[in-house]
């Protein structure tokens, strides 16, 4: 006999024994296969060793050692299925049980806030557009919230009521220091020290007096975007509010500007985006006003430029459905848990 | 701003649904808040954004109307008959502070007879909630409401020396205004006076000493200018708001004052009766001619991307009172209308341009160029630090910036300056610029110890503002941190969060003592050879200062150090490819020596083949150990590059390591 047929006999038995070992559901099922296989006297094993008496002398010993082998994993097939079937829990078992269904032993695992999920999924996006993060002071003085930003000593936004004015030890500070009221701010120092073409985000805490209340906290997170190159215009400023929309929220979204008014931007938008049908308002936008790219140093018959502002309070409450802005604020453990 | 449809009605052709007109209107700037229905009428609310105060007034908003609708404006002359007394005759004015009142008018109606306004006009007030006195009254309030002017009608026989002067208040100076308040109208705020008194608070109020009542026979119209912040300042300073004061904060048509004048006074002759006297009186500037603004129409293509025709532009400038000067193939040249003061350059020519054109003529799907960006290693290190203090079970706050003075004072590890002070509240009683966030986290700890939440891991990531004098302060970006758990759980942390960022680094503990912390349970952390933070179990009396029962372990660290030793890109070391050898000891030492002491004694002591030194336990036993002494059980592991230690080989390098701490430290392996 020669070896390949003896071998494929042998393979062929152990894969037939180890499937009815297998599928032996019960005591009698395991016994059966157990005689069919290992049966001392017509045990289909008994029947295959027979053929090894017939395998060529020199290949006897590469013969045997495979026969062995498998005899053992027969045998491993049968322990394993005995095993199985004893294992099984015995409704008149005595002494205690392991009851797998106890809950796990679970880490606490620690939450990010939803602000910096929103400020992190904002980021991102505005980055596969080519927008890098910028950061700035949020203790500024009058030149970078202001004057730079064309809001001139008599416009109503200076007004000492509608800003945090600083003062130190007691006494008023020589020039005027104050809590920043847009991230705006942030532009302006980027464009004061780099050239253009420029294309940044900037974001972070900015403060108003505004009451608390669902809607308004007098501290909040704005994300503004800056573009300034040659050609850029209203249409790619809408495009690219587009693609960020499209991109967060998901989706065919439409951009709708209304005509606005802010000292920073002319053209000035409120940008609207469509939302299962609905108009939502996204944020302030608008060309990047002529006054401001001189007061960092450009030239405005050289290079224009867009910006665009969001609330990220309001991007989150609306994408979590948080109805009251308060509770980003409050650090109730359950809160952030939820997120 | 509240526009009754019917009134709007008198100045162009609304033969439009409503909704259709507050869409339009939407579209090119008027933001559209409401609609309500008020007897018959409808009272339709449009928010007018602080540069267009041209629209603060039934004309302005009929303006619009007839450009988006291109439906004909109709304004009244308002050219009423003038008797043949002259003013003169009959009134004198002065202005003393002309900075404050560029410009003042005045006209004379005597012989009018005070009474109810008829229905039609009292209807339209009703419509924009405004509360109807007498005819002569209730015409000022029309007119301001037709066109954006205030105006002022006084009882001119209760003006003493029947004169008016507008002066700045002195000192003490007093006055009861319409509203039967009395207000401080001391320097600096500009007054309406007759001969011996204040009768009204320029461009704010009136004042109740001459005002309108049915024995009224003689009136004096005042149609003036104010300087924007002066009104701004005083309505501020008294806490008084008209619709005058909002409408001067945001300056008017200078070419309007007369108009408004003349059609108060015409309204009044048909309505009251009486004769105007001829002519007025007019003191100080007079409007000056608006300067040409030439716009480049390639502009409009450069700016919004699209083009528009030529034609369509010159028909919008046009149609909105732009002046044309003259008109080239590139540029068009207009003089805008007096009462769009916020036309002065060009840019603002291409936003009526593109706002009345539409923005929906803007395409959202050009392509715009890609660009690069990148990654600041400062985001890395905070995206770093947040995975890991979320991945030990700590949950991120978020804590205002400002808070008050008795958290301020309560901890300032980072400067002895005292703290930047906010002028005006952030929240209640919340002034001082925070130099430290563990007092914001111990009073978001105390928020949940409130609702009873059993775990309370809280961190932030966030500035503190370290004054510098005149300076901008030094921002600072610090991880502060609250936890439930003891010292060492907490100083695990930030050891785990310094490997995580660098695998060779490691803190350093030094002396610190403060009352918040228990002493002996707290110290400063040092990182890279500067100081990193600090780390302490709250006292006693640290808890009772925050209102907290539950034991509390607080650590502030700053960011800038793990910035700078932060391996942002680790490199791959070979591991040796034969197995250690653990061994544990126990060795009693004193209680004054330190573990650090000890480590640094072994692991010199170890030699190249000790991989690691793990602390396990503390053991204290005075009967079996002595009095003053301590067991440390610490595991070693060791391993040689190549080749497999022997148990001898261990055996040594353990001798070794006791023999070493029993010389240096008097250190004996416990039996």
């Amino acid at each position: 006999m020669a070896l390949a047929a003896f071998l494929a006999e042998v393979e062929e038995l152990l894969s037939a024994a180890q499937s009815a070992f297998a599928a032996a559901s019960d005591a009698a099922a395991v016994e059966a296969a157990r005689v069919e296989f290992l049966g001392a006297k017509s045990g289909r094993l008994k029947a295959v060793q027979k053929g090894l008496g017939q395998v060529d002398k020199t290949d006897k010993p590469a013969a045997g050692q495979r026969f062995n082998q498998v005899k053992l994993d027969i045998e491993t097939a049968f322990a394993a299925a005995q095993e199985r079937l004893t294992a099984r829990p015995a409704t008149s078992a005595k002494g205690p049980q392991f009851d797998p269904t106890l809950p796990g032993r679970r880490p606490r695992l620690g939450k990010l806030h939803p602000l910096t999920r929103t400020i992190e999924d904002l980021k991102e996006i505005m980055g596969r557009l080519g927008f890098t993060v910028a950061a700035g002071p949020e203790i500024e003085d009058e030149w970078h919230n202001f004057e730079a930003l064309n809001i001139p000593a008599a416009h109503p936004a200076r007004d000492p009521l509608e800003n945090f004015y600083l003062a130190t030890a007691g006494a008023v500070l020589k020039s005027p220091l104050l809590l920043r009221s847009q991230t705006s701010t942030v532009q302006i120092r980027v464009m004061e020290k780099t050239k253009p073409p420029v294309r940044i985000i900037s974001l972070g805490r900015v403060y108003r007096p505004d009451d608390a209340d669902n809607t308004h906290y007098p501290m909040f997170h704005q994300i503004e975007g800056l573009l300034i190159d040659r050609h850029v215009t209203m249409a790619d400023l809408k495009s690219v509010l587009r693609l960020f929309a499209s991109s967060y929220f998901g989706g065919d979204v439409h951009i709708r500007f209304r005509p606005s008014f802010f000292p920073f931007t002319e053209p000035s938008v409120e940008v609207d985006m469509s939302w299962n049908d609905q108009w939502i308002e996204m944020g302030g936008a608008g060309m990047v006003d002529p006054h401001v790219l001189q007061a960092v140093g450009y030239d405005p018959e050289e290079v224009t430029g867009f910006a665009f502002g969001l609330g990220v309070e309001r991007v989150c409450a609306r994408r979590h459905q948080v109805t009251d802005i308060r509770e980003f604020y409050k650090n109730d453990v359950r809160f952030l848990q939820q997120f | 701003m509240i526009v009754s449809w019917n009134w709007l009605k008198e100045y162009v052709l609304l033969d439009m649904p409503v909704a259709e007109l507050e869409r339009r209107l939407m579209m090119a700037g008027l933001n559209h808040e409401s609609t309500e229905e008020v007897g018959g009428d409808l009272a339709v609310d449009l928010e007018v954004t602080s540069n267009r105060p041209d629209c603060l007034g039934h004309i302005g908003i009929a303006r619009e109307v007839s450009v988006l609708f291109d439906h004909p404006l109709r304004i009244s002359p308002a050219r009423p008959r003038e008797g043949s007394t002259k003013i003169s005759d009959l009134a004198t004015v002065s202005v003393e502070c002309p900075q404050h009142c560029p410009r003042y008018t005045a006209r004379v109606i005597r012989g009018v007879k005070v009474d109810a306004s008829p229905f039609w006009l009292s209807r339209r007030l009703a419509t924009l909630g405004i509360k109807t006195i007498n005819n002569v009254v209730d015409i000022t309030n029309y007119v301001l409401m037709e066109c954006g002017q205030p105006l002022h009608a006084f009882d001119l026989s209760k003006l003493a020396g029947r004169q008016i002067v507008v002066r700045e208040g002195r000192p003490g100076e007093k006055l009861v205004a319409i509203d039967h308040e009395t207000y401080d109208v001391g320097p600096g705020m500009c007054l309406i006076c007759d001969a011996e008194k204040p009768v009204g608070i320029g461009g704010v109020m009136g004042g109740a000493n001459s005002e309108i009542t049915e024995k009224t026979i003689e009136l004096l119209i005042e149609a003036a200018e104010f300087d924007p912040l002066s009104i701004r300042t005083t309505a501020r300073r008294l806490s008084l708001h008209s619709d005058s004061s909002y409408r001067f904060e945001r300056g008017l048509d200078p070419e309007g004052v007369d108009w408004a004048s003349r059609r108060c006074c015409e309204l009044i002759l048909n309505l009251a009766g009486g004769e105007l006297a001829g002519g007025m009186i007019d003191i100080g500037r007079q409007p000056v001619p608006r300067e040409p603004i030439v716009l480049r129409l390639a502009q409009l293509k450069r700016i919004l991307g699209i083009e528009i025709p030529a034609d369509r532009v010159r028909q919008i400038l046009d149609a909105l009172g732009n002046g044309l000067v003259s008109e080239t193939a590139a540029n068009v040249t207009v003089t805008p209308p007096s009462w769009r003061r916020d036309l002065t350059r060009e840019i603002d020519l291409v936003e009526e341009v593109a706002r009345i054109h539409g923005y929906e003529a803007i395409p959202e799907d050009v392509s715009v160029p890609m660009a690069t960006s990148s990654r600041s290693d400062e985001d890395r290190v905070l995206a770093t630090t947040r995975h890991v203090l979320t991945a030990v079970g700590f949950d991120e706050a978020y804590t205002v910036s400002v808070v008050e003075q008795d958290w301020s004072s309560a901890l300032s590890p980072w400067t002895d300056a005292e703290p930047l002070v906010s002028q005006t509240p952030l929240l209640r009683r919340a002034t001082c610029l925070r130099r430290s966030l563990i007092p914001s986290l111990l009073g978001a700890r105390r928020t949940n110890e409130t609702l009873a939440n059993p775990v309370i891991e809280l961190f932030e990531i966030a500035k503190v503002y370290l004054p510098r004098g005149d300076k901008l302060p030094d921002e600072q970006l610090m991880l502060g941190l609250t936890s439930g758990s003891d010292f060492l759980s907490v100083k695990g942390v930030i050891e785990s969060l310094v490997t995580e960022m660098n695998k060779h680094a490691e803190c350093e503990v030094a002396e610190t003592r403060h009352e918040l912390f228990t002493a002996g349970r707290c110290c400063q952390l040092r990182l890279g050879g500067e100081v990193f933070g600090y780390l302490g179990e709250v006292s006693p009396a640290g808890l009772k200062r925050f209102e907290l029962t539950g034991p509390t372990t607080v650590a502030e660290i700053r960011l800038a150090p793990l910035l700078k030793i932060a391996d942002l890109v680790p490199r791959y070391v070979k591991q040796p490819a034969f197995p250690a050898i653990h061994r544990d000891l126990n060795l009693v030492v004193d209680e004054t020596v330190r573990w650090a002491e000890l480590a640094r004694i072994a692991r010199s002591a170890g030699g190249t083949h000790l991989e690691g030194l793990e602390y396990k336990d503390t053991y204290r036993d005075a009967e079996r150990l002595g009095p003053g002494k301590k067991s440390l059980l610490l595991t070693i592991t060791l391993r040689a590059p190549n080749g497999t230690l022997t148990s001898q080989q261990a055996d040594a390098i353990c001798s070794e390591i006791v023999a070493v701490c029993h010389r240096d430290l008097g250190a004996n392996l416990r039996a």
